[in-house]
């Protein structure tokens, strides 16, 4: 039993929100039906949306150890599970000279240097498993994690399965490089996480950036809004809201003006085409509706 | 937690019954609808909404929707039929058949033997006398061929498929040349001889396919070579993993799936249903916005071996290609862009939207018939370096 439960939607939203993370009620739900039907969940949406700071807040509103496994190309059971001490292995062979090693011995718990997933599903305090960019790893890997997610056991040919005291819970994320297969999707719920809505974006500004000026969070969100409705190549998630605010709040300023955005817009868009399409009038433009839209929504 | 929790199906109260069967049907729906639902997922979702408070309808609707979507594509088709089941909508809405299938049948009876001027063959009838017939198909121009010729000439346009550009992975692999220490295989052998590793084993790095993806033109322009190139990347999707196919004209659709079937002409008839502007305009620049827009920023892109298979007949602005080619070449380890035109001798690039994209691409080849295939087939296994001209 996790030692930290919710009883309701309303009281993991709670938690989450002590943990500054303000979910909308879709993804409340989805992890709240994740921890109670004990099924990993799949979280996709846009690079920025906090696919990943959903976990870290999962893991805090739980009172969970979060660990977390990056995937990337050529990511293997070496660097995912776990692996042999090689170099303990063979100075063991040689200390025991005179008397025998037995195969048994030597791939023991003892010489096991254990990797996330094996550390997750083994561990007797509660986990959060986050598996990042699960689009990054390779078809063999996902083969793999298919495995382990259906049975939450792991089996090392020379020592045989092993399986923990509690499920850890699993979130992934994709960010759609690749689909992923289907059988892996079939073992996992599955949440798309869209930008917030304008409120909710003030909101989380003002959470993650304490001290802002209300005005000035208002207005950046409202802004970062306006951006996303252009066309632009990368179109900034919330993750670039918070750091602009940020840089804004850490300038001092109270109220947003096009000087002010031209010299911080480096924090918000990251493609120069983007930079090109929001210059001159188009930003003076956006910064007038952004101020307005603030001042109806504060 | 766990203890307290209830088996979803087993016992519903009376007033609950009629849930579960909501439910289940809707469940149906979605299958109907195109979505993959399974006992598996509808188990779930009970399951699910035994644990909230189900006169909360978005709770419901979020429950549902987390329990029975798996993909972002689907949930256009689950907030119909959700409208339509749950909240009683007044129309149901068309879940599907409601696709357009304007062309679908002429796919198939393509290969004109007519042609309209224009775009003239090479002659090869008179200048390859004596090549055996085989070989003089093997140069005629695919625009002008019988549908008889075609038909003998579509397994050899599948088997030029075959290669692919390769890139180093990441994995090791045992290897007796390689040159990295395979540690878990020493350690085990040096077992039987006291820690010493007398026999030393190695691994090194393999290569694996490198991810291409390929997007053809099947406006009217086009029309035809579209058969031949269609098969052509039919064969393409079968080589293996790592490989995505786009058609457009005046729109870009994804036909990776369709083309998975083994069948070719299952393949084709399968794209013919999807894709719903077969032989009318070319949006060549507003295509691979979409394409940059909704898949390039998912890094499907970086790293790829981009394949452009078009005559670079813009209708709308040729400046937009230029810039969408450009972000395109920044994304991609190379662009191969086949023109069927290119096959006359007297090609010039002056169509604007062929103009414009030239400076961004890697290789120009024809792909007219069978032989340029085969020189394709020969560029695309041959890429070694990114942009390599």
């Amino acid at each position: 039993m996790r030692d930290v439960s919710f009883a309701t939607i309303d009281e993991l939203e709670a938690g989450l929100r002590s943990a500054r993370y303000l979910p909308e009620r879709g993804l409340a739900t989805a992890l709240y039906l994740s921890l109670a039907l004990e099924k990993p969940l799949l979280l996709e949406g846009e690079a920025g949306v906090g696919k990943t700071e959903a976990a870290k807040a999962l893991a805090q509103a739980t009172s969970s150890r979060l660990i977390r496994l990056q995937c990337y190309e050529g990511l293997d059971v070496a660097h995912a599970v776990y692996e042999w001490n090689y170099s303990r292995q063979l100075l063991h062979i040689r200390a025991a000279q005179e008397g025998t090693v037995s195969e048994q011995e030597l791939f023991g718990p003892d010489f096991l240097i254990r990797r996330p997933l094996l550390e997750a599903i083994e561990s007797t305090e509660p986990v959060v498993l986050l598996i990042d960019e699960i689009d990054r790893a390779d078809d063999e890997f996902e083969a793999f994690l298919l495995e382990m997610l259906s049975d939450f056991q792991i089996t090392i040919p020379e020592i045989g399965t092993v399986s923990g005291p509690r499920r850890p819970a699993v979130i992934l994320t994709s960010n759609r490089t690749r689909e992923l297969h289907d059988a892996l999707k079939r073992r996992c719920l599955f949440h798309w996480i869209d930008h917030p809505t304008l409120e909710r974006e003030i909101e989380i500004v003002g959470l993650r950036v304490p001290g802002i000026p209300a005005r000035l969070a208002g207005q950046a969100a409202a802004f970062v809004q306006g951006l996303r409705r252009l066309d632009l190549a990368k179109p900034p998630g919330v993750a670039e809201t918070i750091d602009w605010a940020q840089a804004l709040a850490a300038l001092g300023r109270q109220d947003l003006d096009a000087r002010t955005v031209e010299d911080t817009l480096g924090s918000v868009l990251k493609y120069h085409e983007d930079f090109a399409a929001v210059r001159d009038e188009a930003l003076v433009a956006l910064v007038e509706e952004a101020r307005t839209v603030a001042a109806g929504a504060v | 937690m766990r203890s307290s929790r209830r088996h979803g199906l087993s016992p519903p109260a009376p007033s609950e019954g009629g849930f579960v069967r909501h439910v289940v049907t809707f469940g149906r729906i979605l299958r109907e609808a195109g979505l993959e639902v399974g006992p598996a997922r509808i188990s779930d979702a009970l399951t699910g909404l035994d644990r909230l408070d189900i006169r909360n309808r978005d709770d419901v609707y979020w429950a549902l929707r987390t329990t029975l979507v798996s993909r972002p594509e689907d949930l256009e088709s689950f907030d119909r039929a959700f409208a339509a089941w749950f909240l009683r909508s007044p129309s149901r809405p068309p879940y599907r058949g409601a696709l357009p299938v304007d062309k679908p049948a002429r796919l198939s009876e393509r290969t004109r033997t007519d042609r309209s001027g224009g775009v003239d063959g090479r002659g090869d009838e008179v200048t390859e006398v004596g090549w055996s017939l085989h070989e003089v198909l093997r140069r005629k121009d695919f625009a002008a061929m019988t549908p008889e010729e075609f038909a003998r000439l579509s397994r050899a346009i599948a088997e030029v498929a075959a290669a692919r550009p390769v890139r180093r992975s990441r994995r090791l692999r045992p290897h007796s040349r390689g040159r990295r220490l395979d540690l878990r295989r020493l350690a085990r052998r040096s077992l039987a001889r006291g820690g010493d590793p007398i026999e030393r084993t190695f691994r090194r790095r393999i290569h694996v396919p490198r991810k291409l993806v390929v997007l053809c033109d099947v406006s009217g322009s086009m029309e035809a070579y579209t058969r031949a190139l269609l098969l052509f990347l039919h064969a393409v999707v079968g080589s293996g993993r790592g490989v995505e196919v786009f058609v457009f004209g005046t729109r870009l659709f994804r036909l990776t799936e369709e083309f998975r079937t083994r069948d070719p002409e299952q393949a084709l008839a399968a794209a013919a249903k999807r894709v719903v502007d077969w032989a009318s305009g070319t949006r060549i620049g507003a295509s691979l916005k979409v394409f940059n827009d909704t898949w390039g920023r998912r890094a499907l892109t970086r790293g790829a071996v981009v394949v452009i298979v078009s005559d670079g007949w813009e209708r709308e602005d040729p400046a937009l290609v230029a810039r969408e080619m450009a972000r395109l070449q920044r994304a991609a380890y190379a662009i191969v862009w086949v023109n069927p035109l290119k096959g006359n001798p007297e090609y010039q690039p002056l169509a604007e939207g062929m103009r414009a994209a030239l400076p961004h691409v890697d290789r120009f080849v024809a792909g007219h018939n069978l032989v340029s295939l085969e020189e394709l087939a020969g560029v695309l296994a041959g890429i070694e370096r990114r942009h390599a001209a």
